[in-house]
């Protein structure tokens, strides 16, 4: 319970009506008022704390994840972690107590969502990613709404990375599967051409095969100059391709390091990794 | 049996009527849907808003009337239709930002913002009784009759008469253009599919950089249009009086949710299945069946399953019967 009398949900399960379908819940994170320095990573979190609401619980505890040009990171850990919170909070949609968000060298924790998004932040939301009653083109377009310039060729560079997304340009999205979605969002957030590109759990209830082609995918974007920070559920297959993995534990960093040497790592293997 | 004049007395009494009354509740009904989809609420003060537009659309023709302005054969209350859209703009635009933007600011939940419009439609309401009456307002001028019934039987020969009142003709075709016009829009140009994508999926729309105080005010902008032309078409096709377009909020709401809460294509479908229910039931149909029965059958009493005075009932039913059999409406609206 917020306390707030306008957010009361009596009568709204009622759509004749009320709608409650699409409607927004992000609310803008408001920053801690405090500058912080740390490190040189184009994109960091650091020593974020903070939790949702406006006095909620702390999540995240001192948390730090950052990601540098041409890399992948990957934010890994147990259920409840804090995984996708941290994204969150890097992305503005959490309230931070202490810590700051820096692009770039630019402080932006005090930016709201949109506004990172102006600074080059993509962002692909782990559900709700799509515009399901438009078409794939329409995804695209929207994808670029803040774009002034002509972006035809950006939509020919996505059609490029996703060759299916070009086959079914005219279709409605919320039409396609799972893993087509995935690229549909994917692709919408590729269109403002982000200096950086978050994803929350991409393979998220996808096959193992498609995950495995979503997993190629996503290495050809990296490929293209892009920086990718991602929160995976399959913490192996996401290590493999991870240049910097980050293993959360109750919003704390547990483990930091190359994909390569946490694989490596004995106790990561035996508490995280299923040995 | 004579077909010929059983199909002239069909038209002249029930298909004529009903596809005018169809397109005016079509209009108002895509006004109802569009609040529905980009504000999430189902806004109640819509038949008020077409009683206001109305309202203005009958000062100024009163107005240009008084001035000697006419529009040759054409009612002058179609030059007073800009000037009468543009006016209900401003209502609905500082009602939004005096009323609906602080809900909105609060993030208030959409049963909420029903209760608001509810408070919005006794305002409105009462405004246009204070301004204008509570009485019935002739405003229609110009030629009454694209073909009236004297002519169409001299022409023909036939028995039954046809007529098509000029109001009926230009409700549709205004109607036709309003739609097409609302469609294009929607569909081909950026703003239209801004409203599109922030309908759909509000968060990723913000995240899309589409402004949400932008894509609601273009949506204000649109339903005063809708809901003033729809208002002056109705008005000009029977006559004005405020309380008529209160009531008229029953079959508009009818005609979105059997079209599919949401859905604009489901809208227009929605009133002509309304329009058309409401006047074949409410018709008294001997006239039609002495032409097609044998003598021997002709029906003595008049045929009329429900008196005029019942045809708000046939829209409750048919949103009842819609309600229980495909609750997502015709063309897979929002579930109801």
């Amino acid at each position: 319970m917020t306390g707030n009398p306008y957010q009361d949900d009596r009568g709204n399960k009622d759509a004749t009506i009320a709608n409650p379908k699409g409607g927004g819940e992000m609310t803008p994170a408001v920053g801690t008022g405090k500058e912080m320095n740390t490190t040189d990573a184009f994109l960091v979190g650091d020593s974020m704390t903070g939790g949702y609401g406006k006095d909620g619980p702390d999540i995240l505890h001192d948390c730090t994840i950052a990601v540098n040009p041409g890399e992948i990171a990957v934010i890994v850990g147990p259920n409840g972690a804090g995984k996708s919170t941290g994204m969150k909070a890097v992305f503005g949609m959490l309230n931070l107590r202490q810590g700051s968000v820096r692009l770039d060298g630019e402080d932006i924790t005090s930016l709201t969502p949109q506004a990172r998004v102006a600074k080059g932040m993509g962002f692909v939301p782990q559900v709700n990613n799509i515009f399901t009653s438009m078409t794939v083109e329409e995804n695209l377009e929207m994808g670029a709404f803040i774009r002034t310039d002509d972006f035809s060729d950006t939509m020919e560079q996505v059609y490029g990375l996703f060759p299916i997304l070009k086959e079914k340009r005219n279709q409605p999205a919320g039409e396609l599967s799972g893993g087509q979605r995935q690229q549909v969002a994917v692709g919408r957030a590729l269109m403002t051409q982000p200096k950086v590109l978050m994803l929350d759990e991409p393979t998220a209830g996808v096959s193992p095969i498609v995950m495995d082609e979503l997993f190629d995918r996503i290495i050809e974007v990296s490929r293209t100059g892009i920086p990718i920070l991602m929160v995976e559920q399959n913490a192996r297959q996401a290590l493999e391709i991870a240049d910097k993995g980050y293993v959360l534990v109750q919003g704390r960093n547990a483990y930091t390091g190359t994909g390569k040497d946490l694989l490596a790592d004995e106790e990561v293997r035996k508490s995280f990794l299923g040995g | 049996m004579d077909f010929l004049n059983a199909l002239v007395a069909l038209s002249n009494f029930v298909i004529i009527p009903a596809i005018a009354y169809g397109s005016q509740l079509a209009l108002g009904a895509l006004g109802v849907t569009l609040i529905y989809g980009i504000l999430r609420f189902s806004n109640f003060a819509h038949g008020d808003t077409m009683a206001f537009g109305a309202m203005i659309g009958v000062l100024v023709t009163w107005f240009l009337q008084s001035m000697g302005v006419s529009f040759g054969p054409l009612p002058t209350a179609l030059l007073a239709l800009p000037f009468a859209i543009l006016g209900t703009m401003a209502l609905v635009l500082i009602t939004d930002r005096v009323v609906y933007r602080f809900y909105r600011e609060q993030k208030a939940k959409p049963v909420i913002l029903v209760i608001v419009s509810m408070g919005v439609m006794f305002i409105m309401n009462g405004l246009v009784r204070f301004i204008i009456g509570p009485n019935d307002q002739k405003f229609a001028d110009g030629e009454r009759f694209i073909i009236s019934v004297r002519e169409f039987k001299a022409l023909t020969g036939l028995k039954e008469g046809l007529a098509i009142k000029t109001t009926q003709g230009i409700t549709v075709v205004v109607a036709i253009i309003a739609v097409a016009l609302l469609f294009w829009f929607l569909n081909r140009t950026r703003t239209g599919k801004s409203m599109r994508a922030y309908s759909d999926n509000e968060d990723l729309a913000l995240l899309s950089g589409i402004n949400p105080e932008r894509v609601v005010m273009y949506t204000w902008l649109i339903v005063a249009a809708l809901a003033t032309t729809a208002g002056v078409l109705y008005g000009l096709d029977k006559s004005f009086k405020p309380f008529v377009y209160f009531q008229l909020l029953l079959p508009i709401f009818a005609s979105a949710i059997v079209g599919g809460l949401g859905s604009p294509l489901g809208a227009i479908a929605g009133g002509f299945v309304i329009a058309f229910s409401e006047v074949t039931i409410t018709y008294a149909w001997k006239k039609v069946l002495k032409y097609m029965l044998p003598e021997s059958l002709e029906p003595s009493s008049l045929v009329q399953l429900l008196s005029t005075d019942y045809k708000f009932a046939v829209s409750f039913v048919i949103l009842i019967v819609v309600l229980l059999f495909k609750p997502t409406g015709l063309f897979k609206g929002k579930s109801v």
